[in-house]
C-alpha cells in the first residue's frame, strides 16, 4: 500500500509541479476547432504536428489522432507526420475537421541517417534497420538500448542483470569476439562512443536520455557498416536524438511513475521444507533455529520509479532550437539499490548568412547519473547470494527489529546491506558544434568537432562491523576510484548531390577524419588502522580514508597510451532512374595501435539494389513495391588495448620497474567480410510489407590474447596476435509488417521479426577455453563448433547402489569431457502487436530467444546439497529422486548445472487513451499504463533467462553464464504526456 | 566573393585540422625501451622488478607450492564437500594423475619463466657488475626450478623478439649452464644481505646441482645413482658455507619464519624479502590463509593438511613439530596452546581460550585422518594444519615475514647426505665430519631438542629432512632424489607412473613455442 500511495502522491506532485510552471499564453479569441487526423486507409496518425499558418498556434494530435487548436475561418492548418505527405487545409466554419493524410508509399521517404549522410529508405542498398520514437517499447528506462529491444531483427539485445542502470549485451548478427566485448559501435549524432564504460558491469548508453531520442538506426551488413571501417565489426547504432522543430515554442512534458517487484524468484527450500531436509540428509537437528523465513523477501523491496522530462523546442526556417531536462529515480527491487539520473541537452540548428548557405549546427548533452549498490549485491558473498542460502528457520532480525550478527555464522543480508557501500557517479558531456556552407545546391562541406567527456568516481566501503565473519577486512576498507574517458573528434566532410546525366543521380560523400581517446585514472584504497579501525562513527569511511593503516593502504594512477585514428573515407550512391542503386564505399583507419608494419587498413564495400517494381513488366497491382538488395563488404575490429605493439615497462609500487607486455609489431585489425543478400518488399496496397536478409559474415586474424611464449615479461598475462582460424556467423532476417484491421474505430497492427542464427568456428590452431567458473573454464572455442560451447563432464546422474559412493556423482567416462550445450540462441524472435479502438490503444511487444542453453552457476555454487548444513539448498536438488551424500564434490563443473535457456517475454504492454486538449493548456494529452515484464515463459530455474555474467579468461569473453546475478523484475508504469 | 568563401572555408579546416600530422603513440604513464635505457638509475629498478617476481612464484599457495609439497607424502588438499574441490585439479597432485592442462603447472612454468624473463632483459640496459651478477642469479635460480620442475628450460637472448619460439636447453646441457652461469658470478656477487642474491645463497644453489646431478641426468630413472665426484663439490660448496657464511642456528626454530625474521633468523641465507606495508602484492599471509580454519584469527580457508604418517615422524617433545609462539601483537593465548607448527586436536580462540567449533558446530579438533575427499560428518575438521610462518598480527594486509628460500640447516644436512652418499667426510664448523654428527647436531640443539639418531640412514636421512625443511618446498625434489616419489603414501596407496618425477611442459606453451617437446607419457 506504500508504495501505491506514493506513486499517487509523486504523480499528482509531479502535475501540481507543472502546472505551476506553465503560464497560459494561448488567450486568443479564437473560435476553438477539434478535429482528427486520419491516414488514407482510416487509421489514426498519432502525434502529428498542427500548425495553424503564420502564427505560433500548434498542436499535436494524440494517439486517437484527434486534436483541437484555436483557429478563424481562413486559418490554413499545415499538418505534418512522420512517413506522411505533409498537408495544408484551410479553415472554414466547420468546427470539426477531419483530416485524411497520404502515407509517403510504405515510409520509404523516410530519412534514415547512414553515417556520415543519410539516405532515404527507398535508396538503401544494405541492411539497415531503423527505428523511431513512435515504435520505440514504452516504459521506465535507464538507457536508449532498452528501447529497441526485441524490435530489430538480427539484433539481439540483453540485459545481463536487472539491476538499474546494469550491462547490457549486444549482438548484432551473432557472436563473433574472440576477444573485446563483442558490441557495436555506437555514434550518437555523428559522434562515435569510445564504447568502454567508465566501470565493469555498467552500460555505456546509460548517460542518454531516451526522450532525447529521435530514432535509433541500426547498421547491420558490411556494405552499410564498412564506412566506420576498422571499428565496424560488430555493426553500427546510430542513435539521433531529437532537434528543434520549426514553429512556436513547444513544451513537451511526459511524466511517468511506477512501482517495480521481483520476476521470478529461485526457488529454495522454505522452512518446512528445510526441517524435513535435516531430517533426510540426517544432519544435526540443530540447524533447525526453530524461526520461519524467507530471507529474498527480506531484502526485496517494492521499487519506486519516476522518470520527468520536460522538452521545448521552436524556431523557424533561419533558426531551431530544442533542450529538454530529464530525471529519472529508479529504485532497485533489492534494498539499498538505485539509480538516479539527471540530463539536459540542449540543439540548436542556425542557417547564417543572407544566402542561408552557412549553417551552424550545436548540441550539447549533459548529464550526471549515481548508481548505488550494484556492485555489493551480486556475485560471490553479496548481498543475493547470501539472501539465496541463508537458513529458512533462522532469524534474520533480534527481537528489537535490529539485523541479527553471530560472528562467525552464516553472513547475514541484512547485515550486509546495512554495513557495505558502493556508489558509483558518472558524469557526462558530449558537445559537438558543425558548421557546414553549401557552396551551391549540390555541393557541401561539413565540420564536426566534438568532445565526449566522461568521468567516473566510486566510492565503496566495508564497515569494520563485518570483521566478525570470515573474509572481511578485521578493521574496515574504504577505496575510493576515478576514472576519466575522453573522446576528442574532427571531421571533415563534403557532400556532392547531383543529377550528373540525365536519370542519373550521384551522391557522393568524401571525408577526413581525426580522432582521439583518452582513458586515464587513479584508486586510493585504506583499512583501517590497528586495533581501532576507521571506528563506529557511523560515516562513510571513503570520507576519511587518511584516517586509515599506513600499512594497510595502496594507491595507484594510470594513463592508457594515446589511442589516435587518422581516417580517410567516402562514399558514392548512384541512382538512376530510381531503379538501379549503386552503393559504393571505402575507408582507411590509421590507428596507432597497429603496429608499425601495419598502421593502414583499407575497407571496400559494394552494394547493388533493384527496384523491381519500378520497371513495367514486373508491374502487378498486388505489388506496392519491391527492391531485392545484395551487398560486399569488409570491415574491422580494433578491440585491444593501445600499446600493445611496443615494449612498455611500468612503474610499481615499491619502486621498481617491470616491463608489462609482450609487444607485437605485426598487430593489426580484425577484419570481417560479410555478404548480404535482402528483399524489401509492400503488397496488398502497403497492408503488408516486410524487409528479408540473408547474411554471411566471416571473421579472420582474429585478435587473440594468447598466452605469451615463455620466457616473457612477468606482469604479461597475454600476447596480442591476430590468430589464424575463421569464425562464421550465417544467418537470416525477417520482419514482416501487417496493418491487419483498418476500421474506422478500430485498427490493428502486427509486426513480427525472427533471426535465424549459425555460428561455425573452423582454423584455429588449438582451442581456447573461457568462461570462468569458480576458477575452471566451462567453454571452448574450438574448430567445427559454434563459439562458446560448453565443454565439460556429462553428468549422468546421483549413484544409486548402496555402496560406498551411493549419492555422489557419475559421469559419463569418470569424468572425460564433451561438449554439452551451446550459449549461442539459434532464433530470435520479436513480436509487436498494436491495437486501436476509438480512443485507446493496446501495444504488446514479445520478445523471445531460443535454443540457447545457459550454465546455472548459482545453482551449483550456492545452492548445492552441500548446504543443508546451515544453509540453504534449491529445491530441484533436494527433490532428487537419489538421496545426495552430504560429502559429494556437488560443486564440480558439469553438464548438471546446464539448462535450456529458450524463454518468451511478454516485455511491454502498454494501454493509452488519448485524452487530446485538456482546457486550452494540455494538447495532445496522453495517459497510459504500461506493464514490463509482465510474464515470463521459461524452464530455466534461476531468476531469468535473460542473462550474462562475466566469465571472460585473459579477456576471452564467456556467454551464458549465470552466477548470483541481480534479479530482474517487473514493473507497473502509469504515465501522462502532454505538449504546451 | 566567391574566393572570400573559399578562404573562410579553408581558413576554418585549417584552424580545426592543424592535427594533420603523422599519427603518434605517446605513454604518460609507461616508459619505452629507449626512455628505460635513459637513465642509468632505471637499472637498480629493474633489477627490483626481478626481485618482485620471485613473490607470488613461491610465496603463493598456488604456484610452485601445490607442485613440491601437495604432491607429496607431507601436505594433501583435501576435498571437503563443496569446499576445496576445485574441479579436481588439486586432488590429481597428491594422487600423482595430473595432466598438461593443470593450472599450478602452467602457473609454475609460466612464473618462473617470468623471472627469467626479467633477469635477462635487465642486462640490455648495461647495469653495473654487481646489478648484472645479481640479475644472473637469479635467472639461474629460476631455470633451476624450471629444471627440476620440467626438465625444460626456454630462454632467449637480451633483445630478442618475445614474438620468436624461445630456444630450449633441456635436462644436463641446462644445468652445465645453470652451474656455469653461477661460478661467472660468484665473484661479482655481495656476501649479503640474505634478501639480496649473495655469494653464499650461490654456492648453496651450486650443492643443489650437484647433490640432484644424477637425477637431471635421467629423469626417467627412478633410482638414479651418484657420484662421489659431485659429492665432494657439495661438500666442498658446504665448507664454504659454514666457515665463512657466519650462519648458525637461531634461537627458537620459528624464529626463522616469523614476523620479523629478516633480523630474527640466523639460520636464513637467501629470503624473499617482505616489508611490512611497502612490499606490493605481498600475499605471504596465504601461509597461515591455507591452512586456518575459517574460525581461526586471522580466519583462513580451511584447506591444506598434513598427513598423520608425516606427522608421526617427528617425536613427541621436539619443537619443530610445534611450540607456543608469540610476538607483541599477538593474542595473547592465556591457555599456552600451541599455535605455530603443526596444530593438531582442539583449537582455541588464542584471546579468550575458549574452545572454537566449525561452521556446522561441532569442535574444530583436528584429527590426524584425512582423505583426498573427505566424508560426512567431519568434513571441516580432519587433517592436521601445518603452520610454519606465524601470523604478522600487526600487519595483516602486509605482513613482514620475510620468505625462506634456502636455509643453513639444509646446507648441513645436503652435506650429511653427500658424505653418506660416497664424498669425503670433511671437518668444518662444530658440526662433525661425519653425516651422523652433522645431523645430530641440528637435532639435538635446543631449538629443535629432539634426542640423537644412533646411526644415518637413507631412510631416517630423508625422514630428517622431512623433519627439519617440512612445507619449505623441497619434499619433492628430496623424495625423487631418494627413489621414494613414486612410492605408495597415504592417499596414494600405489606405486605411480614413473611420467610423473617430472610434470608435463603445460599445453598452452606447447602451442605457441614449437621448441619445446612435451616430456615423455604426457
Amino acid at each position: 500500500m506504500r508504495s501505491l500511495s506514493s506513486i499517487i502522491a509523486y504523480a499528482s506532485a509531479a502535475a501540481i509541479f507543472f502546472i505551476l510552471l506553465i503560464s497560459n499564453s494561448s488567450a486568443f479569441c479564437q473560435q476553438k476547432i477539434s478535429g482528427v487526423v486520419r491516414s488514407t486507409d482510416n487509421s489514426p496518425v498519432d502525434g502529428a504536428t498542427i500548425i495553424v499558418k503564420n502564427s505560433t498556434r500548434n498542436t499535436v494530435s494524440a494517439a486517437d489522432g484527434s486534436f483541437s487548436i484555436a483557429a478563424k475561418p481562413g486559418d490554413v492548418l499545415i499538418v505534418s507526420s512522420v512517413g506522411m505527405v505533409e498537408k495544408k487545409v484551410q479553415v472554414n466554419e466547420q468546427s470539426f475537421i477531419i483530416i485524411s493524410m497520404t502515407f509517403n508509399v510504405a515510409s520509404l521517404e523516410d530519412v534514415v541517417v547512414i553515417g556520415y549522410g543519410t539516405a532515404k529508405k527507398k535508396d538503401l542498398t544494405g541492411a539497415v534497420s531503423s527505428v523511431s520514437a513512435k515504435d520505440f517499447n514504452k516504459g521506465i528506462f535507464s538507457s536508449p538500448d532498452q528501447l529497441i529491444q526485441g524490435k530489430v531483427s538480427g539484433v539481439q539485445i540483453i540485459n545481463n542483470n536487472g539491476e538499474p542502470g546494469g550491462a547490457i549485451t549486444v549482438k548484432i548478427r551473432g557472436n563473433s569476439a574472440l576477444s573485446g566485448t563483442g558490441q557495436p559501435l555506437y555514434v550518437v549524432d555523428g559522434v562515435p562512443l569510445d564504447g568502454r564504460s567508465l566501470q565493469a558491469g555498467n552500460n555505456p548508453l546509460n548517460f542518454l536520455n531516451p526522450a532525447d531520442i529521435a530514432s535509433i538506426d541500426i547498421l547491420k551488413d558490411a556494405s552499410a557498416t564498412a564506412i566506420y571501417g576498422s571499428r565496424a565489426a560488430y555493426g553500427v547504432v546510430i542513435i539521433n536524438t531529437k532537434k528543434g522543430q520549426t514553429g512556436s515554442t513547444k513544451l513537451d512534458v511526459a511524466a511517468s511513475a511506477g512501482v517495480s517487484s521481483i520476476l521470478k524468484k529461485i526457488r529454495v527450500l522454505n522452512s518446512a521444507e528445510y526441517r524435513d531436509a535435516i531430517k533426510y540428509y540426517a544432519v544435526d537437528p540443530s540447524f533447525d533455529k526453530g524461526a520461519n523465513v524467507d530471507a529474498m523477501n527480506e531484502i526485496l523491496q517494492t521499487g519506486l520509479q519516476q522518470n520527468y522530462s520536460i522538452a521545448g523546442s521552436g524556431g523557424n526556417e533561419n533558426g531551431k532550437y530544442r533542450f529538454s531536462i530529464g530525471f529519472l529515480n529508479q529504485e532497485g527491487i533489492v534494498i539499498n539499490t538505485g539509480f538516479i539520473k539527471y540530463s539536459a541537452d540542449i540543439a540548436t540548428n542556425l542557417k547564417l548568412l543572407k544566402s542561408k548557405k552557412l549553417g551552424l549546427d550545436f548540441h550539447l548533452n549533459s548529464s550526471q547519473y549515481t548508481q548505488d549498490g550494484s556492485a555489493h549485491s551480486t556475485g560471490f558473498g553479496g548481498i543475493i547470494a547470501s539472501a539465496l542460502t541463508w537458513n529458512p528457520t533462522d532469524s534474520l532480525k533480534n527481537a528489537d527489529g535490529s539485523a541479527k550478527i553471530v560472528p562467525g555464522g552464516s553472513v547475514n543480508p541484512l547485515v550486509l546491506s546495512k554495513f557495505l557501500s558502493d556508489n558509483l557517479k558518472v558524469t557526462t558531456l558530449l558537445g559537438s558544434i558543425s558548421p557546414y556552407y553549401k557552396f551551391s545546391d549540390w555541393l557541401e562541406y561539413k565540420l564536426l568537432v566534438s568532445i565526449n567527456y566522461s568521468s567516473g568516481i566510486s566510492r565503496s566501503s566495508k564497515n569494520q562491523a563485518l570483521n566478525v565473519y570470515p573474509f572481511f577486512p578485521q578493521t574496515g576498507e574504504a577505496t575510493i576510484k576515478h576514472r576519466e574517458l575522453i573522446t576528442e573528434q574532427i571531421t571533415n566532410t563534403l557532400d556532392f548531390n547531383k543529377e550528373i546525366f540525365d536519370d542519373l543521380h550521384l551522391n557522393a560523400v568524401a571525408g577526413y577524419e581525426f580522432m582521439k581517446f583518452v582513458n586515464k585514472g587513479f584508486a586510493l584504497r585504506g583499512n583501517g588502522a590497528q586495533p581501532a579501525g576507521f571506528g563506529n562513527y557511523g560515516l562513510d569511511y571513503t570520507n576519511y580514508v587518511q584516517f586509515s593503516d599506513v600499512n594497510g593502504r595502496s594507491i595507484s594512477s594510470y594513463i592508457d597510451p594515446s589511442y589516435e585514428l587518422k581516417s580517410f573515407f567516402g562514399r558514392t550512391i548512384f541512382n538512376y532512374k530510381d531503379k538501379y542503386l549503386l552503393t559504393a564505399t571505402f575507408r582507411a583507419d590509421g590507428s596507432t595501435k597497429f603496429g608499425a608494419n601495419n598502421e593502414y587498413g583499407y575497407f571496400p564495400s559494394f552494394a547493388f539494389a533493384w527496384n523491381v517494381s519500378k520497371e513495367k513488366i514486373f508491374k502487378i497491382d498486388l505489388i506496392n513495391s519491391l527492391k531485392i538488395r545484395a551487398g560486399w563488404g569488409k570491415t574491422g575490429n580494433q578491440e585491444f588495448p593501445p600499446g600493445s605493439s611496443q615494449a612498455l615497462y611500468a612503474f610499481q609500487d615499491n619502486g621498481s620497474i617491470i616491463q608489462i607486455n609482450s609487444p607485437n609489431p605485426d598487430l593489426k585489425w580484425q577484419a570481417d567480410r560479410q555478404y548480404n543478400i535482402g528483399i524489401d518488399f509492400s503488397i496488398f496496397n502497403n497492408r503488408i510489407s516486410g524487409t528479408m536478409d540473408y547474411f554471411s559474415k566471416t571473421t579472420t586474424n582474429l585478435l587473440f590474447p594468447s598466452p605469451p611464449i615463455q620466457p616473457a615479461p612477468p606482469a604479461s598475462a597475454v600476447r596480442w596476435i591476430n590468430l589464424d582460424g575463421e569464425i562464421i556467423n550465417k544467418g537470416l532476417e525477417i520482419l514482416i509488417n501487417g496493418a491487419i484491421i483498418r476500421k474506422e474505430k478500430f485498427t490493428w497492427d502486427l509486426t513480427v521479426n525472427a533471426t535465424f542464427l549459425k555460428n561455425n568456428v573452423s582454423g584455429l590452431p588449438g582451442p581456447v577455453y573461457t568462461g570462468n567458473v569458480s576458477g575452471a573454464p566451462v567453454e571452448i572455442i574450438q574448430n567445427g563448433l559454434p563459439m562458446g560451447s560448453f565443454y565439460t563432464r556429462r553428468f549422468l546422474g546421483l549413484d544409486k547402489s548402496t555402496g560406498p559412493t551411493a549419492g555422489f556423482s557419475i559421469y559419463e567416462d569418470n569424468g572425460t569431457f564433451y561438449v554439452v550445450g551451446d550459449p549461442n540462441p539459434k532464433t530470435l524472435l520479436g513480436i509487436s502487436s498494436t491495437f486501436r479502438y476509438k480512443k485507446f490503444s493496446l501495444i504488446a511487444n514479445l520478445t523471445g530467444n531460443f535454443g540457447q542453453d545457459i550454465y546455472n552457476a548459482t545453482l551449483m555454487n550456492l545452492l548445492n546439497v552441500g548446504g543443508i548444513k546451515g544453509r540453504n539448498i534449491a529445491l530441484s536438488v533436494y527433490r532428487d529422486p537419489v538421496r545426495e551424500d552430504l560429502a559429494n564434490p556437488s560443486q564440480s563443473l558439469s553438464s548438471r548445472y546446464i539448462e535450456k535457456g529458450d524463454y518468451l517475454k511478454m516485455s511491454n504492454l502498454t494501454i493509452s487513451y488519448a485524452i487530446g486538449d485538456m482546457a486550452k493548456t494540455f494538447k495532445g494529452t496522453n495517459v497510459y499504463i504500461t506493464g514490463q515484464n509482465l510474464f515470463l515463459i521459461t524452464k530455466y530455474s534461476g531468476f531469468d533467462p535473460e542473462v550474462n555474467i562475466d566469465g571472460n579468461i585473459n579477456g576471452i569473453p564467456s556467454f551464458g553464464i549465470d552466477f548470483a546475478r541481480y534479479p530482474s523484475s517487473r514493473s507497473i508504469i502509469l504515465g501522462i504526456s502532454f505538449s504546451l | 566573393m566567391k574566393t572570400r568563401r573559399l578562404v573562410f572555408i579553408a581558413f576554418i579546416s585549417i584552424v580545426f585540422n592543424c592535427s594533420c600530422k603523422k599519427l603518434t603513440e605517446t605513454f604518460g604513464g609507461n616508459l619505452t625501451t629507449s626512455q628505460v635505457a635513459s637513465n642509468p638509475a632505471n637499472t637498480a629498478a629493474l633489477l627490483q622488478g626481478v626481485y618482485q617476481s620471485l613473490q607470488f612464484t613461491f610465496t603463493s599457495h598456488e604456484v610452485i607450492f601445490p607442485l613440491t609439497e601437495l604432491t607429496t607424502d607431507a601436505g594433501i588438499a583435501p576435498t571437503r564437500g563443496t569446499d576445496w574441490d576445485d574441479n579436481g585439479i588439486l586432488r590429481v597432485l597428491h594422487q600423482h594423475k595430473w595432466d598438461a592442462n593443470n593450472i599450478y603447472m602452467s602457473k609454475g612454468f609460466n612464473s618462473l619463466s617470468g623471472t627469467v624473463y626479467a633477469a635477462t632483459d635487465i642486462l640490455r640496459y648495461n647495469p653495473s657488475a654487481q646489478e648484472k651478477a645479481e640479475a644472473r642469479f637469479l635467472r639461474a635460480w629460476a631455470m633451476y626450478w624450471l629444471l627440476d620442475l620440467f626438465d625444460k628450460v626456454p630462454y632467449r637472448d637480451q633483445g630478442e623478439s618475445v614474438n620468436q619460439p624461445a630456444r630450449v636447453r633441456k635436462g644436463p646441457e641446462a644445468l652445465e649452464y645453470i652451474i656455469s652461469e653461477l661460478n661467472t658470478v660468484m665473484p661479482d656477487l655481495p656476501d649479503g644481505p640474505v634478501f639480496k642474491a649473495n655469494r653464499y645463497a650461490a654456492k648453496v644453489l651450486l650443492m643443489k646441482c650437484y647433490l640432484n646431478k644424477a637425477v637431471y641426468a635421467n629423469r626417467g630413472n627412478p633410482n638414479p645413482s651418484h657420484d662421489a665426484v659431485d659429492m665432494n663439490k657439495v661438500i666442498s660448496f658446504a665448507d664454504t658455507v659454514i666457515i665463512k657464511g657466519g650462519f648458525s642456528f637461531s634461537e627458537n626454530y620459528f624464529h626463522n619464519f616469523a614476523p620479523g625474521n629478516t633480523t630474527l633468523s640466523r639460520e636464513n641465507i637467501f629470503t624473499q624479502l617482505n616489508v611490512a606495508g611497502s612490499t606490493p602484492d605481498n600475499v605471504l599471509h596465504s601461509a597461515w590463509f591455507m591452512v586456518f580454519h575459517y574460525h581461526m584469527n586471522p580466519n583462513g580457508w580451511n584447506g591444506f593438511a598434513t598427513l598423520s604418517d608425516f606427522y608421526n615422524k617427528f617425536e613427541a617433545g621436539e619443537k619443530r613439530r610445534g611450540i607456543v609462539y608469540s610476538t607483541l601483537s599477538s593474542p595473547l593465548n592465556p591457555g599456552n596452546r600451541i599455535n605455530v607448527g603443526f596444530l593438531a586436536g582442539q583449537q582455541y580462540d588464542l584471546t579468550t581460550d575458549v574452545p572454537l567449533n566449525d561452521r556446522t558446530g561441532i569442535p574444530l579438533i583436528f584429527t590426524p585422518q584425512v582423505k583426498n575427499i573427505e566424508t560426512e560428518p567431519n568434513l571441516e575438521v580432519t587433517g592436521i594444519r601445518p603452520l610454519k610462518y606465524f601470523p604478522d598480527f600487526a600487519n595483516r594486509y602486509s605482513p613482514d615475514n620475510d620468505f625462506v628460500l634456502f636455509r643453513f640447516s639444509d646446507v648441513l644436512l645436503m652435506k650429511a647426505e653427500a658424505i653418506f652418499r660416497g664424498g669425503t667426510g670433511t671437518d668444518a664448523g662444530s658440526y662433525g665430519d661425519n653425516a651422523t654428527s652433522i645431523v645430530n647436531a641440528i637435532r639435538t640443539h635446543p631449538s629443535r631438542n629432539a634426542t640423537a639418531l644412533s646411526s644415518v640412514t637413507l631412510d631416517n636421512l630423508i625422514d630428517e629432512r622431512g623433519r627439519e625443511l617440512w612445507w619449505e618446498g623441497w619434499r619433492r625434489q628430496d623424495l625423487i632424489r631418494f627413489g621414494k616419489f613414486l612410492l605408495p603414501f597415504q592417499e596414494k596407496e600405489y606405486q605411480s607412473d614413473p611420467k610423473y618425477l617430472l610434470f608435463p611442459i603445460p599445453a598452452a606453451q606447447l602451442v605457441v613455442n614449437s621448441n619445446l617437446e612435451q616430456n615423455t607419457g604426457y
